[in-house]
């Protein structure tokens, strides 16, 4: 089932590397990410992933990165699929 | 020194740093192997007191500071240079991320200038090691030295312990600064809710039949001593992991023994019938649960553990308390009315004791391990190995407290045990440290004997040899119809003699008369011993839950 996330990081070394391996090897499969950086300490990603274990688990699997300031498991996603493709606008 | 005030003024190499945080966080000993690119930090450490214990293997200095925090409930730091001397830290790194063991891993790195351009021994440590460390930084700047230690000295023992690595560039370690105040983030909220507590109280009141199911996570959050008020009070019975053993006072009435796949068949059955399972400090692992959707099936589950993200993972939670449990086991404290349910487990206890009358004059190394522990008594500290005698030592040596048993229980580490053991040794030098290893994994680490040679380390290994790799000989007997595949250690060398090439004194047992001797002499004798024990290479580790079904369904036991 496929699932959100909005994450709140600290702009640290491998924050980002961290949270992405963390989804991967706890089963969930990356469908699309975006990401800002709202201040110099910091940047929020969102991420759509898709697996079958549950969302809530990973969610306490990815709050306790040390970089890692905020997860909300957003509501399921809409009927209308997101448009594919990678945004990455602090990049 | 404090520090706080000098290092706002004061300049220092960035090596100098290093040694002054490790110093601020009360470290007396560290495991590590020079090179290329820790040279600036092997150079201020000839002005350190800090004792550096020079290692043969670069994994020795990882498990070795593993052993050191399991023993000690300190935080056991290791060292090793760049590229395959930072590999090499992995697996050490790996089996404390594991069993949430909190160390400090610091690798040298290439000079900041040829970082990501393929330079000699350099490797991208920071991200080989993303998926077993807790948390991992690349120091960039000498002035961030003393801060980045002290703070990863407080993320590797907060919450649920674990290993922090600290990749520290050559020309950082040689770069002088003033060095920046560490930035402690504060730890998270860990209180449960009023509500969830009396939830919880309300789930064991409610049962007939309750049983603890006890972790190492008891032991890591210093709850040992609630446990066993909370089983004394309360009369609940127990089983534990193989992570748990020590936890639960082994002369408690109700303590029927490790669960799992080499478990005792109390503690497998007693899980099985059990109507609510109070989980401490354990996560289902699949060595303890077997077939997961058949392991505790009549039970309620009532979940306590520091890492919220251990409630769920694997079995719905019905109540979950993510906390302390120094503080949540002894709320829990309430009068129980299970007396037909305590009688079950007293009789389970009863018809699935031990026994130790097995046939013949050699050498039954589970009897030779329970009067060793007997005999040494509570000054024992046990760091096995892992295979066969990994599961003698945690179902037959008496153990009285979890610091004195150490394992490698998440990764399985072969070679774990020598230098645990040296670690353990230099934490505790006033206990007996004992390793107990086999012939297949004593030489995973075998050159950690002339670690014991030269600084008179006097930990006693008792080496128990069957010529083969007995664990995965066992397996291919049973399951693999005894199409034996790559096992024969027939060839090994002389054990005893090797030791003494080390300069180890070592003596051979083949009999079992001669166990009562060997005894004597690993409980009395100084300095670092090797007993050499040969036992029959058909023994088998029993009970055993084959691979893939229940608990219930235990091979090698009266039902």
């Amino acid at each position: 089932m496929s699932r959100c996330f909005e994450i709140d990081l600290d702009h640290s070394e491998g924050a980002l590397l961290r949270v992405l391996g963390t989804v991967e090897r706890r089963g969930f499969a990356l469908i699309e990410m975006s990401a800002e950086k709202p201040d110099a300490e910091s940047y929020s990603v969102r991420l759509q992933v898709d697996g079958e274990r549950d969302p809530q688990v990973l969610c306490r699997q990815l709050e306790r990165l040390v970089d890692v300031r905020a997860v909300r498991l957003l509501p399921l996603p809409p009927e209308e699929p997101p448009p594919p493709g990678f945004k990455a606008t602090w990049l | 020194m404090d520090g706080s005030r000098e290092q706002s003024t004061t300049v220092r190499t960035g090596a100098q740093w290093l040694l002054q945080a490790l110093e601020a966080e009360g470290c007396e000993v560290m495991f590590g192997y020079p090179g290329g690119a820790v040279m600036p930090i092997y150079d201020a450490l000839v002005d350190s007191p800090i004792k550096h214990i020079l290692v043969r293997h670069e994994q020795g200095a990882a498990l070795a500071a593993d052993g050191y925090a399991r023993a000690s409930g300190k935080v056991g730091v290791c060292l090793a240079t760049s590229g395959p001397g930072a590999t090499n830290l992995l697996t050490g790194i790996a089996n404390a991320f594991l069993d949430s063991v909190p160390m400090i891993a610091i690798t040298g790195q290439v000079q900041t200038n040829v970082m990501g351009t393929d330079a000699f021994q350099e490797v991208d440590m920071f991200g080989m090691s993303l998926p077993v460390v807790k948390h991992s930084y690349i120091v960039r700047h000498a002035e961030d030295v003393y801060a980045t230690v002290r703070e990863a000295f407080a993320i590797a023992r907060s919450g649920r312990p674990g290993p922090v690595l600290i990749d520290l560039p050559k020309d950082v370690a040689i770069a002088s600064a003033a060095a920046r105040q560490p930035r402690f983030k504060s730890a998270a909220a860990t209180g449960s809710e009023p509500e969830a507590l009396m939830q919880a109280r309300a789930l064991i009141a409610g049962s007939e039949r309750p049983l603890l199911y006890v972790g190492g996570g008891v032991s890591m959050a210093n709850a040992e001593a609630s446990l066993r008020s909370l089983m004394r009070s309360t009369g609940l019975p127990a089983v534990w992991t193989l992570k748990g053993v020590g936890a639960v006072d082994p002369d408690a009435p109700f303590s029927l023994g490790m669960l799992g796949m080499h478990g005792n068949p109390a503690a497998n059955h007693a899980v099985q019938e059990c109507d609510l399972l109070i989980v401490a400090g354990a996560r289902f692992d699949d060595r303890a649960t077997g077939k997961l959707d058949t392991f505790a099936p009549k039970a309620k589950v009532l979940h306590l553990d520091i890492d919220a993200a251990e409630i769920g993972k694997l079995r719905r939670a019905d109540v979950s308390l993510s906390g302390k449990l120094s503080e949540q086991l002894p709320a829990l404290a309430q009068p129980l009315s299970i007396s037909a349910w305590q009688q079950r487990c007293r009789e389970m206890k009863a018809q699935y004791a031990e026994r130790y009358d097995a046939p013949g004059d050699g050498v039954y190394a589970p009897a030779l391990l329970k009067q060793l522990s007997e005999a040494g008594g509570n000054r024992l500290i046990v760091a096995s190995d892992v295979g066969q005698h990994q599961m003698w030592v945690a179902q037959h040596w008496r153990v009285s407290r979890t610091a004195a048993h150490l394992s490698s229980g998440g990764l399985g580490t072969m070679g774990f045990g020598l230098p645990a053991a040296i670690g353990a040794q230099l934490a505790k030098p006033d206990a007996c440290v004992i390793c107990v290893s086999g012939d297949g994994s004593i030489m995973m680490n075998i050159q950690e004997l002339a670690t014991l040679k030269r600084y008179g380390i006097p930990v006693k290994i008792v080496l128990l040899d069957n010529s083969c790799l007995g664990m995965v000989r066992q397996w291919q007997e049973l399951f693999f119809a005894e199409r034996y595949s790559e096992v024969d250690l027939s060839d090994n060398p002389d054990f005893a003699v090797l030791a003494r090439a080390f300069g180890i004194p070592a003596f051979t047992v083949e009999r079992r008369d001669e166990v009562p001797g060997a005894i004597e002499r690993l409980l009395n004798e100084p300095g670092p011993l090797l007993c050499h024990v040969k036992i029959d290479p058909r023994a088998n580790v029993w009970p055993l839950v084959p691979p893939g079904k229940s608990n219930g369904q235990m091979m090698g036991c009266a039902a």
